[in-house]
Parts: structure tokens; sequence; C-alpha cells
């Protein structure tokens, strides 16, 4: 992974390794064409990593876009009088581009093993396509023979590059490019919310962004690189075969990308290496024949069992093994004693932290009118009337399955009701999406932590933060993240907030339970909220972190509005202004701390019930 | 290049054609192979190109056979890598029967060795490009074959022409290859679709009469649909027969039965399939199952080695085929019963046309080599430009310069029932051997333009 | 061109053929609905049901025996691969679950291949079945009808042991929540190595009674792959019903269009799926439980 302290080591170390491999690589036995079309499918790959690896969409159908390409530029320069190679490649790309598009509106209808399926028969109609009705375009089986190999017009002279080695500096220069464009977008906020999707779509989409059009602008560029790759292939064999189109091309990208490791960028590369090399020496120095497939699956089926991430994810194990990762130690070394009410106290006051504007200051700033839920004959919700004013805290109680949670997937969108109106802020939100929720002010800590666990605290909350300065989609793939202006204070404040600013770099996946449930809580203040509803923060806490937990409340309520579910009744009676009591989905009272704490059936329905509970949790 | 000259160990290539002109014994021309390695002589006007000279200065000189290993075609893939394997082991050995159709190989050519190389192409195009480069690359072959697809066939021939290495199809049955699609770097030995339509049409109309209706079954590429145009053509015009259905299926197509349903329906009296390979197979055993067999007449223009044997003879019974060899020839060509002989005893079975034509084409390779003394691929092809008439195992023939095609006979078999087989691999009789010249068409007339030698 | 007795036989074809694939289909679901693995190789078990048969068969020359050789054969593949391979993978992602999948499909493959070469091999239907069927508007092969009826009643079995036994009340519980199911003290483990089994005797059964119609060969099962994958996508994901619907629906699209021009017929099926997925995402009875 590129680190922040030398950016630019990953393009310097390729570069030279692009230099060097045709000195080195034919003494193992390369040959120059096999080391030409390890940069084709690497150039794949770079694309596909950004698919897979980064944003966790595993495609079985890149072999459309890299046989479109490539048919589109080879017909181009052997069925008409246009001759501009590189010209021919980009057009290639273009279309391959748009038939990204397309596609991508269909197969990002779903996700997982169902995306995976829905790519694998796309690809399919594209083989038959190319195959039957454009046959007279493509060739059919035949293919388009006759591509020139790659030329250059200067505009005085044109430069052809047709011996293996001419070939492979043109490869390798697109390679190359390729590489550090891919290099610039993981870098980018863009970047940053494809991991966000990879790790966890749902969390991305409700910090307010679309993540439908981060995918599909994903799977755009990743098809460009297929389709700029198909071209050179074209150009390579002086052929562009239908073959390209064949569900095994894309199970070939797929098990490149596996066995050199996936989220590198130049993973594929290396496993593109392996394979190749693998399928020349069994059949042509072992001469196993048609045998050589069976031993590269086996091959293949033990990478997949033992190396979980590949090659390159291999190295990287080794090398934390023999010089074990920094932040993976830090917090045992550097952390020192857990935050403790002192250290809260010299955090920066919350109103520091910026907050949405709203159109109001006083009065309500959230009304709901009659809601109801029902899925299928289970009514979760009926009928609940309930208003929040400005500068409120509000808390929540009812017994298990009185449907608090439902009420508050409703109230950020994450749940379309049945029947009812909500009003935050002036405006009907009721059927909006939970990003554009989010965007408008009001968002939500979960019950159960929605993390991203392979990324560090400050990227987790750079997602966050991105979602209020960049709002819901923003094209800025080339530009970096921390170039983003206001994201580092954002991120800073709001972990000092959470108590979490010496642990900024740390990988959440190694942080304490209590560290992760205040990152959970300081997501959602990082989005700027002006409505911010807390699911059971206190959930799971030692009588300790609860009362630091309700402390880091206290100080984030200033001047904020919160609705606050949790079973702790002590907590939270001493947390908010009022209580509202759902029971079996309706509304049975509402009143202060005071009130609730008197109220003969509030005691008799619920509290009575919820002693046990907690104790038993 | 200087040819007066003898000069031991500087030009090996030329001492040893006077080696052989001055009939000097075996013991003097097996020195030779170890003088091979230490450089050829090349003049100013013969540039280096493809893989020449690089490719034929070591002691030996290398051939790559792309075959089908797996798919479609892999079983005739696999037997005419044998006929390859059988003919580079004469060449290498100065078997007879490779003396006689190259007098001039000894124990190799001009003084090296023959290796082959061989890698799965699984007749897809692509893959078949892909080894042929990395042979070129670690092998510096001079030498390419192999296609059982006319798909790769064609490829290869555009490939040939662009890497300057001389190419010979293996079975490819399309017209295109020595047609539209031709190079001046290509010769194909073997029969295709124009061929097999002109010497199998006269003999439907004569046995079948008249104003016949047929379906035809095709593959859809270029070997398909070169084939069924050809054989229509004659059909329709010579014999005013009525195409009812023309099914076009993918190759590798497993399940027919939508394709026969439709020609079970067509009204159609014969079943022209023009499928190859396993889809021939299938095809003819789903269209018995369907009932279309035997109430159709089956007709296989372009035979399909291996066929009769998977099927069946329940099948292939009275069938009417066209094809390049079958091995009872051997009774009428003594050449053809060395060569069965020597295949069988290797093999332990009898060829079928796809080893023949493999073994047939390095033959006439090796002599086109030889004769020109040289290895430079202008040399060889202006060697074999010259059209003469040279051996073959079914008479002699002679390529066409124009379109580098061989003008061979066509032979057309019957299949034979199963209690007319005399052994079992007597799966078909031969009816008649029809000569090449009266069954091609006129050079040119398939768009053949060559293109250059350098 | 169109004549009704076309028709009719186009739509029987599509009738033969959709059953198999809804009985390939729903080996696939179910594996899919319980365990959470697509199964990549479930057209490699296709293939190897065809040659445990094919095996059989040369060894005793019965058909029964060979059905049997076939079926049994694969479900011991599926209990051994699960057991072995892919119990390790059900922590592990999706993504993983595939590539392993894949990986073993070819492995499968090549090893047929590297055994039996890539000759085709054909398992001749049994004498009372072999000929053909005059139906009075046309005449069919027998054993295809026969195989319409096999395929039928090998579904039923399949429904009967899902929703008639303890089995396969278990199964659909592990469909809808396999922690549920864990928590009520089933033995989860062995459910799973059952249900894989089952599931991978389904494609194994239905590659052997395709055997007398379409020969056998290494990769006939890549096909077959991707087409369940369509009709599981047309019926939705772990749903039987949807997956026996689905493979009805394939079948006459795929005849239905050949009597047109046989080379649009795939395009239309994946057309179908197209509009499938825009306008029920889930699939014709899926539900959006599952993804």
């Amino acid at each position: 992974m590129p680190t922040r302290q030398r950016p630019y080591i990953v393009e310097i170390l390729t570069a030279l390794a692009l230099i060097a491999a045709p000195f080195v690589l034919p003494h193992l036995g390369f040959a120059p064409t096999t080391i030409n079309r390890i940069l084709i499918w690497g150039l794949v790959g770079i694309g596909f990593d950004l698919l897979f690896g980064f944003t966790g969409l595993l495609s079985f159908g890149q072999a459309a876009f890299f046989g479109t390409g490539g048919m589109f530029a080879a017909y181009l320069l052997t069925q008409t009088p246009f001759s501009n190679t590189i010209a021919a490649a980009f057009v290639g790309m273009i279309v391959a581009g748009i038939i990204g598009y397309l596609i991508g509106l269909l197969a990002l209808r779903r996700t997982g093993i169902y995306f995976a399926m829905i790519t694998v028969a796309i690809a399919e109609v594209f083989f038959f396509v190319e195959f039957n009705p454009l046959s007279a375009y493509t060739g059919g089986e035949n293919g388009l023979p006759g591509v020139p190999p790659p030329n250059l017009n200067l505009g005085f002279t044109t430069l052809t590059f047709d011996s293996n080695w001419e070939m492979y500096g043109f490869f390798a220069f697109w390679y190359f490019v390729g590489l550090v464009i891919a290099l610039r977008i993981v870098r980018s906020p863009v970047g940053l919310l494809l991991r966000a999707i990879r790790d966890n779509p749902l969390r991305a989409q409700a910090l307010g962004h679309n993540i439908h059009s981060y995918k599909l602008t994903v799977f755009i560029v990743a098809a460009m690189y297929s389709g700029f790759a198909g071209s050179l292939l074209a150009m390579l064999q002086g052929f562009m075969p239908p073959d390209a189109f064949m569900f095994a091309t894309s199970g070939e990208i797929v098990m490149q990308t596996a066995i050199g490791g996936a989220g590198w960028l130049f993973g594929p590369l290396l496993g593109a290496t392996v394979w190749l090399f693998l399928a020349d020496f069994f059949q042509t120095t072992l001469n196993l024949g048609a045998t050589w497939k069976l031993v590269l699956g086996i091959v293949f089926v033990l990478l997949v069992v033992f190396l979980r991430h590949g090659l390159v994810g291999a190295i990287v194990d080794v090398y934390h093994l023999v010089r074990p990762r920094k932040s993976a130690t830090a917090p045992t070394v550097d952390a020192g004693p857990r935050p403790s009410l002192a250290a809260a106290r010299t955090s920066p006051p919350a109103s520091e932290l910026r907050r949405k504007r709203t159109t109001g200051s006083t009065g309500p700033i959230l009304e709901v009118t009659g809601l109801t839920k029902r899925y299928g004959g289970l009514v979760a919700n009926s009928d609940i009337d309930f208003r929040v004013d400005h500068g409120e805290i509000r808390g929540i109680i009812g017994p298990n399955g009185a449907g608090k949670s439902t009420f508050f997937k409703m109230l950020t969108c994450e749940v379309i009701p049945t029947a009812g109106k909500i009003v935050f802020d002036g405006r009907d939100i009721t059927t909006l999406g939970v990003a554009d929720a989010c965007q408008l002010g009001l968002t939500k800590s979960y019950q159960i932590n929605q993390l991203f666990d392979r990324l560090t605290v400050r990227q987790n909350l750079a997602i966050a933060a991105l979602g209020e300065i960049r709002g819901k989609f923003k094209l800025d793939l080339l530009k970096g993240v921390s170039k983003v202006a206001g994201l580092d204070a954002q991120i800073e404040s709001t972990a000092a907030l959470v108590h979490l600013g010496e642990r900024l770099e740390t990988p959440v996946s190694d942080l304490a339970y209590g560290e992760k449930r205040r990152l959970e809580i300081g997501l959602a203040l990082a989005t700027s909220p002006s409505l911010l509803l807390l699911d059971e923060p206190l959930a799971g806490m030692s009588p300790q972190e609860r009362v630091e937990t309700v402390a880091l409340l206290k100080s984030i309520a200033h001047g904020r509005t919160m609705i606050v579910i949790d079973h702790d009744i002590d907590s939270l009676f001493e947390l908010v202004e009022r209580i509202t009591v759902l029971q079996e989905g309706r509304v049975l009272v509402e009143g202060t701390p005071e009130e609730i704490r008197t109220n003969a059936e509030v005691q008799e329905a619920y509290l009575g019930g919820i002693h046990d509970e907690a104790g038993a949790a | 290049m200087s040819q007066s000259k003898f000069t031991k160990g500087k030009a090996p290539v030329l001492s040893r054609r006077r080696v052989l002109h001055a009939g000097m014994g075996i013991a003097g021309a097996t020195l030779i192979p170890g003088l091979g390695g230490i450089g050829a002589v090349h003049a100013q006007d013969k540039p280096a190109m493809g893989t020449w000279p690089a490719g034929s200065q070591g002691s030996s000189v290398a051939i790559a056979a792309m075959v089908p290993l797996t798919g479609t075609y892999a079983v005739q893939g696999a037997d005419e890598l044998k006929g390859w394997e059988l003919a580079v082991e004469h060449i290498n050995t100065n078997h007879p029967l490779m003396k006689t159709l190259a007098p001039k190989i000894n124990n190799g050519v001009l003084g090296k060795k023959v290796v082959l190389k061989h890698a799965d192409s699984a007749a897809k195009p692509n893959q078949a490009l892909q080894a042929a480069q990395t042979f070129i690359n670690q092998d510096k072959v001079i030498l390419m074959t192999g296609s059982t697809s006319s798909a790769v066939a064609v490829a290869m021939n555009k490939f040939a022409q662009r890497e300057k290495i001389l190419y010979m199809p293996g079975i490819s049955g399309s017209n295109d290859t020595t047609g539209k699609d031709c190079v001046r770097y290509s010769f194909r030995q073997g029969f295709y679709g124009e061929m097999a339509a002109n010497a199998i049409g006269p003999v439907m109309v004569k046995q079948f009469g008249k104003n016949r209706k047929a379906a035809f079954m095709t593959p859809d590429y270029t070997y398909g649909h070169t084939t069924t145009k050809s054989v229509m053509d004659y059909l329709t015009k010579e014999g005013g027969w009525t195409v009812v259905t023309n099914q076009v299926s993918p190759l590798g197509t497993q399940d027919f039965s939508q394709y026969l349903t439709n020609i079970a329906n067509s009204g159609a009296e014969f079943l022209i399939n023009v499928n190859w390979g396993r889809d021939a197979v299938l095809s003819s055993q789903q269209a018995k199952q369907f009932g279309l067999l035997p109430k159709m007449t089956l007709v296989l223009p372009y035979q399909i080695p291996f066929m009769a044997k998977e099927a069946g003879p329940e099948i292939t019974a009275g069938v009417l085929a066209a094809t390049d060899f079958w091995w009872t020839l051997e009774d009428k060509y003594p050449l053809a019963k060395q060569f069965v002989e020597a295949f069988q005893k290797k093999y332990g079975y009898r060829p079928e046309w796809g080893a023949e034509n493999a073994y047939v084409s390095f033959a006439h390779w090796a002599r086109m080599v030889t004769e020109a003394g040289s290895f430079y691929p202008p040399d060889v092809i202006k060697q074999w430009e010259k059209g003469e008439t040279i051996p073959s195992l079914l008479g002699d023939v002679h390529y066409r310069p124009q379109d580098h095609q061989a003008v061979r006979p066509v032979i057309l078999v019957r299949g034979k029932a199963k209690k007319d087989m005399k052994n079992p691999e007597d799966f078909w009789e031969v009816i008649d051997i029809v000569p090449g010249d009266k069954v091609i068409q006129p050079p040119g007339e398939f768009g053949c333009k060559l293109g250059d030698y350098t | 061109m169109f004549s009704w007795g076309n028709f009719i036989s186009q739509c029987f074809n599509g009738l033969v053929l959709g059953a198999l694939l809804a009985l390939i289909s729903s080996g696939l679901t179910i594996i899919y609905g319980t365990l959470g693995v697509l199964n990549l190789a479930h057209g490699a078990m296709f293939m190897l049901g065809g040659y445990a048969g094919w095996v059989a068969y040369t060894q005793t020359g019965s058909f029964i025996v060979a059905i049997m050789a076939g079926a049994l054969f694969v479900m011991l593949v599926g209990v051994v691969t699960e057991r072995l391979i892919i119990r390790h993978f059900y922590a592990r992602p999706a993504e993983d679950q595939l590539l392993v999948t894949f990986g073993l499909g070819i492995v499968f493959v090549e090893t047929v291949r590297f055994f039996f070469g890539s000759l085709s091999k054909t398992v001749p239907p049994p004498a009372l079945l072999s000929g053909i069927t005059p139906l009075g508007f046309m005449v069919y092969p027998t054993y295809r009808l026969a195989l319409l009826g096999i395929v039928t009643v090998a579904l039923l079995v399949l429904y009967f042991i899902l929703y008639r036994t303890r089995i396969g009340m278990i199964v659909r519980a592990g469909i809808e929540d396999a922690v549920m199911v864990d928590s009520l003290g089933i033995n989860i483990q062995k459910v799973f190595m059952l249900v894989f089994g089952i599931g991978a005797m389904a494609a194994g059964f239905a590659g052997i009674v395709n055997a007398p119609v379409v020969a056998i060969a290494p990769d006939v099962g890549d096909a077959i792959l991707v087409q369940t994958f369509v009709v599981v996508v047309i019926g939705g994901v772990g749903s039987f019903g949807g997956a026996v619907l689905g493979g009805l629906i394939a079948g006459q699209i795929i005849s239905l269009t050949s009597m047109i021009d046989p080379a649009y017929s795939y395009v239309m099926l994946f057309v179908a799926m197209t509009l499938v997925l825009v306008l029920r995402p889930y699939g014709l009875l899926g539900t959006a439980g599952r993804e």
C-alpha cells in the first residue's frame, strides 16, 4: 500500500521493474511475447483489481469488455482505412466503457454471488452476439486477422513497434500509465470510498454516499482497462481472437488476480507472470500436453486454500513475520492508560465540530405522523406520532420487540414506512434514501458496530467526513484524499472528541471494544449531523465505560439534537430531557425522566422486565 | 552464397549438397551434422527475416505443431500429431518411404536433425497463436503447422506472413485457406470444400437423381460456410436440388435437438452434414435418435477421421463421403502401403487422413528445403512455386504457384455395414479416386492474393 | 417456414431440456440456499455423473446400474469435497468460495480428460427405451420421452426429501437461518455435508440420464453451468420452485427461438434473464433475504 511518507515509491519501483524486466526475465526462461502478454493481462488486472480487490465486486464477465474493446480496435484497423493504432485502442477503450456503463446498470442491481452470476451470463450474451449476429463484423469463429503492430504517428514520421522488444516498450509504457492512474484513483476520495463499499456497503451509504454511482464508476473504469488491454492484445498477436469473449478469459483474469493477490494493483501482473510461465513451462518444457491444465488447476486450488491473499499477500505476511507491523504493536506500547474522564475534559468542546445548517433553530426539527411499518402480517410499528424540537435530547425506551430499531430505521430512511409521514427540518423525507437523509443532516450510530474493519481509524472518519464535504457523489478520481480541504481538521476534531486522537493510524481490527463503540459514534458525528440518532450507544459496555460514554454524549449534545435508544435506563435518565416509551410498536407514554420513572403504566409494562434482562446482559 | 567452394566447417549446408552429389558414402555424410553449429553463411542479398538465419544455425531445426488435444477436434488432432511425429522420425532416419518422397534428405534436412515441438491449440486460433509465438521465441522454429480448424489456419496464415515463417495447415477444409485468405508463406497439401463438392456432387446427382431436397448442417465458421456453399452451389446448379434448410450451429455444440427438429419438419430427403469432429459425431448420433436416419440419407462432404469408429457403422453404413485418404488405398498405392504399415507398427492402429495429410505435408516441406538447398524462406517458397510434379502417397501431385494449393486426388468412400467389415477398422469402401485437376477451381477464382516474399 | 408440427416438436424439446435444467439447477440452488456457497464446479459434477455412469455401464452393461453409479459416485464426490475443502470456506468471503469451486471444476474436468481422453463416450439407452415413438402428430425419440419421465420423478423425489422429511425440514430451515438451526442443537455440519452431497447428486444424476442423449466429453458441463446460472437467476436464488420454473421457461425459450433461428436461442435466453432482473430483481420466486 502506498504510504504517506513515500508517496511515489510504488510508481518508482514499478518503473524500475519494467525497465529491468527485459534484462532479467529472459534469463529465467521467459519468452519476449510471454512478457508482453503478461503486461496485457496485468493491465486488465489493474482494472479488475480496482473492481474486485478494492470494491469487493467479483465479476466473472470481464471478457465482454476485453473482447469488445479489442474487436472494435481490430475492426477499425483491419476493415477501415483507420491506421492510428493508439487512437484505435482509445476508441476500443471508450466503447468498452460505454458497454460497461450499460452492463453495470443491470448487474449492479445486485451484489455478491448474484452479481457474479449476472456478469457471467451477460458476458455469455456478448459471446453469442459476437459469434453469430455480428459475425459479419467480428469474423465470428475466425476472429479478425491482419491487425498491424502498434505505431505512433509523430506528424513528421511514424514509429512502428514491430519487434518483440519494441512492442515491450510500447506495452510497458501503457501498463505504467495504467498503474499510475489506478494508484491515483486508489489514493483519491473515490478510492477510499470504494474500500468503504467493500468493507461495509450499508454503512458507506448511511454516511451519505451514493454507493451505486461509485460502484458503477469503478465498473466502467475496470471495463475501460479491459477494453484498452484487448486492443493491445490484437496488436500483439496481429489477430483479434474470438476467444477473448469466452468465459475462460474471464476465469483467467479472476484466477490470475487471485494467485497474485487482490488489493495491490500489481497482484494481477504477478499472477499473470506465474500463470503464463507455468503454462509455458508445463507445455513446452515438460511436454505435459493436455495435462498442463490439470496441473495448473491443482496449483490454483492449493493456492486458494492455503494462500488466502495470493502471492503478494504471502510476501507481505512473511515481511510482517520478520518485521512486526508497528501499528499492530502500538496499542499495548504507546496507548498508555485508557482515556479517562480527565482526558474528556481536556478534549476540545464539541461546538468546534461542524454541524449542518438547518432552516430554523427553534420549534420542531423532526415531526412524525401516523408512522406504520408492517412486514407481511407482522406489525413492527403502528401509527406513531412523534416530535423532537431543536436542541432537544430525547430518549426512547421499550422492551425488546417494541419496535425501537425499526422506528429508527424508518427515521434514517433505511426502511420505507408502510404508512405515515416523516418531516425533517421542514422537508418530507419519508421516501428518501438513507444517503440523502444523511446529506440533509440526519444520521445514526448503530447498535451493532458498523465500521470499516480493514481500514484505519483515520480512514474510517474520513469516509464519514467526506460525505459531508463532497456530497453524495463526486468524480474526483485523481485528487489525493489528503488534499481535500477541511478533511483533516474534521477528522482530527472528531477523533479528539471521541478520544481516539492517539489512535488515528490504527486499523479498526486492532481496536478494543470500547474504542470501536466510540468510533461508531465518531462516524456518525463526523458527518456533522444536525440530528443524531444513537441506537443503544452503551450496549455491551462495562460500568466504567458507560460512565465515560455518557460524559462523552453529554459533551457532544452541546447545541445538537439527539435521540437515544438504550436499555440502560439510569444512564439514559441522566442524559436526556424527555423520554418516549414504545411498547408493541406504539407510543405508550412520553414525558420527563421523572414522569416516566413514576408512571405506573410504564413500571408495570416495562420496567419490571428490563431489570432481569439487564442482569442477564 | 558461394556455391563453388567446399570449405569444411564454413558452409556446411552447401558442402552437404556437394557431398551428396559426389555420391560419397554414409560415413562421410554423418560427419557433417557435427559441423552444423558453426554458422551459416548468408550474403548481403538475404537479410535476416523471421527466424532466419537464427533458426537454422544450430545442429537441429525445429518445427512447431499447434494441434488440438482438447475440445471438439481433439481426437483428430491427436491423430495428426502422430503423422507429424512419424514424418519427423522418418526424415531423421532416412526411412525408405520418406526417401522416396524427399530423396535428398539425409538423416535430417541440409545436415540438421528435425525436432518437432507441439502444443495444444484446442482448435482455437488464439491458443494456437500464443503457442506459435512461444515456439518462435524459444525454439526459433522454421516451420509451423497445425490447424484442424480453418479458423486457426486462416489466423496462422496471416501470422506466418507477418512473421515470415513458413506454415503448412494440417487439416483445413475452408476454401479461404488457399482462397481469399491465402498468403505467400503458406502451402496446403490437403483437399478442401470446393474440391470435395466437385468430387462428391456428380456422384450424388448420378446416384440419387435430380431435383431432390436436401437439408444442410453447417458449423459456424469459415470451413463450414465455404464448404456448404460449394456443395450447395454444385447440387442446385448441376442437379437442380433444393436446399430446404441450412442449420448453422456453433463449433462445440452438444445438443443438436433443436436443429434436428427443424430438419425433421423441413421435408428434406438428404441430410448433408458439414459438421466436423465431435460435432459431426454428436449431430449424426442425435439425428438417428430423432429418426432422421435412416429416413433421410446422410452425406458427409468432408469426411471426419474416427467418426465411423466413434459413431459406429450403424450410422455410417451406406453414407457417402469425400476424403483425403483411406487406408485400404494401400492395395493400389505401394507408398500408401508403406505408410500404413509403418504407422500401424508404431501406433497400433491404421492412420486416418489427418495423419496422412500431416505426414505428406512434412515430406513435401523436406523435399522443397532439400531441393532448394537453403532454409532461407524465399528460396524454399520459390522452389515450391516451380510447381514440379512430386510424389505423394496417392501418386503424383503438384502445388499451384498461384495459390499454393496442392492439386491432389479426392477419394470418394461409402460406409460399410458392420457385416461387411473385414476388420475392426474396415469402415469405408473406396468407390472412386477423382483426380485433383478435375475438381479444383481455376486459380484466382476465390480471390487469392499471395503477398510479398519479404 | 412455420409449421405446427415443428412448433409442437420444439415445445417437446424445450420440455425435455427444461426438465433437465430444472434438475441440475435445483441441485445448485439447494446447495446455495443452505450453505451459501455457489458451486462453480456444479457443471463438472454433471460431467462426472456421466463418466461414472459410463464406466459402470461398460463394466456391467446395465443402464440401471449406470444411473445408480453416476448418482452415487457424484454424491460421494460431493460429500468428500465438502468435508475436505468446502467446509473450510464457510467462514471465508464469498469470493474465496467462488474461486475454490471454480478451481475444483477445472481439476475435475482435467482429471477426467487425463484418464479418459477427449474422445466422447456414449451410453446407449436401454433397449426398451431406444427407437422412436410415433405420437400421431410427430415422431419422437423414445428415450427423450422417457427422460422427461425420469427427470420428473427425480424432481418429485427431491421435492419429497425437501418438503416431507426431517432432513428436508432442517435444510429449509437452514435456508432461512443457519444460526437458528445451529442453536436448535442440530448437527449442522452433518446436514451441510449431506446437502452438498444431495445437490451434487442431482447434477450427477442428470449427467448420466442425459448421456444417451448427448455423448459425454470432459467439457460437457461447461455450457450447462452457465445455463444453470441463468435458470437460477430467473427462478430466484435458493428457491426450489424457482429452479423448476426457471428451468422450464429456459427450455422453452431456447427451443422456440431455435425454430426461427437457432443462432439467437441463447441470446434470447439472456434477454429473458435481463427482463426478469429489471422487473423482479430477486427472480420469479425468489425473496430478498439471501444475497
